[in-house]
């Protein structure tokens, strides 16, 4: 890792950094007040039958609890969205986008080799997303405080929850970086992580809402995110492995493509 | 030891499967530069000349290890281009053409950054920044403030702040006015003088002519002509323009003269090497008006060039892969 390159990084993003997780706290914090102020008025409308009972599976089933609202926080597309800023944005830009901007050049043309470069931008951006989970679980806290059901939460399995999500976006991360690293322009690399992203999303959600759709759950990175298990201490190990055996081979790949490829000049 | 050594250096792109289009198959392989071999002494400033398109920058990011040599190879400053490229660069200053910046960075800023990306303290930046008249309040503006010819100046700087071994330089004066090329020059000189080799990419011809020692053209990836100066321009064709009063001399069989043209009192020709010959063959001779104009870089480089113009002339079709180029001649 080069710390210069880190620091440049980290000043770059800073601002960024904070605003996202800042805005994923007030994301966390709400979702507990919204169960402790309408979670019976929402049971009562879905027991009238006035949605399809699937809905309720909705985040991994059982909403109509703390730990239930906190997990629809941690899946719904507002959660994901943001922590997307930086599994998605940054990674896609780190290499791709300063190729097109031309600024790659600037950098490569000091001792710093792809690797290092690569490894840099994948802890700054593992820092990053890192942090940004981590106003999702601090704003959950802060929720469950408010409310006066923290001991409702399951406090102890937070850090767990912190790594589950925070797996997820490296792993995005990782493929994000990798399709940085093989392309020579950011809509390309942006195109192809938001598809990936997208269908892996729209997979695991239809999985949850259609029966006969669940076989496809597996194929989808965010059907390794679990919440509801985790804060439920029912959580399986198996989804960590899959979601750091994802990341694991992405970064592999990149380690091996990137200083294998040509750089070409900015267009 | 040469500052960069180059042997059969071959880049290609795309690769030899037909692609098939109507009118027959094709290839999509493009050549970019083909066998380039060149030696740079250290302590020189070298000129690579060559219009857009002919290999320059593709050189360039192979002796930086940006792109991989599909044959040959290139040892800078007695390193490997390819094992030991971050190596290279601890010791290179490297200015790209239409170089890129951070633009949310002050110009201040930016050149922090990039020292402490280099590993290196940045001990000619003051004296560089005085001399292409960067002002401490130009340096605090933020780089998306710059026009060209600034930007242009931070990239000089950020590329030889560091005081490195060897410079490269693409196209190092775009978008500077005059004065600031002219301060630019004398930076080089001064490079020279403390024993830097500089390596610098041009088709200003002018410059090349004015700052470098020797100059290699190239032409459709193809190394065309590797020369010092002197040598080159010394057989360039001078031009010769002369009003007679009188009978014109016989310049028939005068070593060096060529293109004799007579028409009304004037007599033009061209002439080559030594004027001595010449001089003697027209004592004696009445003359009005004598000019010898002097040979320019320019039409050494025309002269490599001409085959591109007569074609681009016909059909329009400019440098192709296929086009044989004339073969090198290297001292």
């Amino acid at each position: 890792m080069n710390p210069a390159l880190f620091a440049h990084t980290w000043r770059a993003n800073r601002t960024r950094v904070l605003i996202v997780a800042l805005a994923l706290t007030v994301w966390g914090t709400i979702l507990p007040i919204i169960y402790d102020s309408f979670g019976s008025a929402f049971e009562d409308i879905f027991e009238s039958g006035a949605f399809p009972p699937q809905f309720t599976e909705f985040g991994g089933g059982d909403i109509f609890s703390l730990t239930g609202s906190v997990a629809i926080g941690f899946i719904h597309p507002i959660a994901v969205g943001l922590n997307l800023v930086f599994a998605v944005g940054f990674a896609t830009a780190a290499i791709a986008g300063e190729r097109q901007r031309g600024t790659l050049e600037v950098l490569l043309s000091r001792p710093i080799s792809r690797r290092v470069m690569y490894a840099t931008l994948a802890v700054a951006g593992a820092l990053f997303v890192g942090i940004a989970v981590l106003g999702s679980i601090l704003g959950s806290l802060i929720g469950a405080s408010l409310t006066g059901r923290t001991a409702e939460l399951g406090v102890g399995q937070l850090p767990l929850l912190w790594l589950n999500g925070a797996l997820l976006y490296w792993s995005i991360g990782a493929i994000a970086l990798l399709a940085s690293a093989s392309f020579d322009r950011l809509s390309q690399a942006l195109g192809l992580t938001l598809a990936f992203v997208i269908v892996s999303y729209f997979l695991d959600v239809l999985g949850s809402l259609w029966p006969d759709a669940t076989g496809l759950q597996p194929y989808s990175v965010f059907h390794y995110l679990a919440p509801k298990a985790i804060l439920s201490g029912s959580s399986d190990a198996t989804d960590l492995i899959v979601l750091g055996t994802v990341t694991a081979v992405a970064v592999i790949a990149t380690l091996v493509l990137f200083p294998r490829r040509d750089i070409a000049a900015p267009s | 030891m040469p500052a960069i050594v180059t042997s059969g250096l071959t880049k290609q792109y795309g690769r030899a499967v037909p692609v098939h289009r109507p009118g027959g198959p094709h290839t999509t392989v493009v050549r970019a530069l083909d066998d380039l071999t060149i030696e740079v002494n250290e302590g020189e400033i070298f000129g690579f000349l060559g219009p857009n398109g002919a290999g320059k920058s593709t050189t360039i990011r192979l002796l930086l290890g940006f792109l991989h040599p599909t044959a040959g190879g290139a040892s800078v400053l007695g390193l490997d281009s390819v094992r030991d490229s971050v190596a290279i660069r601890a010791l290179v200053g490297y200015l790209p053409g239409g170089i890129a910046f951070w633009d949310g960075l002050t110009g201040e800023r930016l050149l922090d950054e990039l020292a402490d990306l280099s590993g290196r303290p940045p001990v000619r930046r003051a004296e560089l920044v005085d001399r292409l008249e960067l002002s401490p309040a130009t340096l605090r503006r933020t780089v998306r403030d710059y026009s060209r010819g600034m930007r242009q100046k931070l990239g000089v700087v950020q590329a030889l702040q560091h005081d490195p071994e060897l410079a490269i330089l693409d196209e190092p004066t775009e978008g500077l006015d005059p004065l600031m090329q002219f301060a630019f020059y004398s930076i080089l000189e001064d490079l020279r003088r403390a024993g830097r080799t500089i390596f610098f990419s041009s088709h200003i011809l002018s410059e090349v002519e004015r700052v470098c020692d020797r100059v290699a053209i190239v032409r459709e990836g193809r190394l065309v002509a590797l020369e010092d100066i002197p040598s080159l321009l010394a057989r360039r064709k001078r031009n010769v323009e002369m009003r007679l009063d009188g009978p014109p001399p016989d310049l028939s069989g005068v070593p060096g003269v060529s293109d004799v043209r007579i028409a009304d009192g004037w007599l033009r020709c061209r002439l080559e090497g030594d004027v001595a010959p010449f001089l003697a063959a027209i004592a004696g001779i009445t003359i009005h008006d004598l000019t010898i104009e002097p040979a320019r870089l320019e039409e050494a480089f025309l002269e490599f060039y001409a085959t591109d113009l007569i074609e681009a002339g016909h059909d329009g079709s400019g440098a192709g892969a296929a086009t044989a180029p004339p073969e090198a001649r290297t001292t």
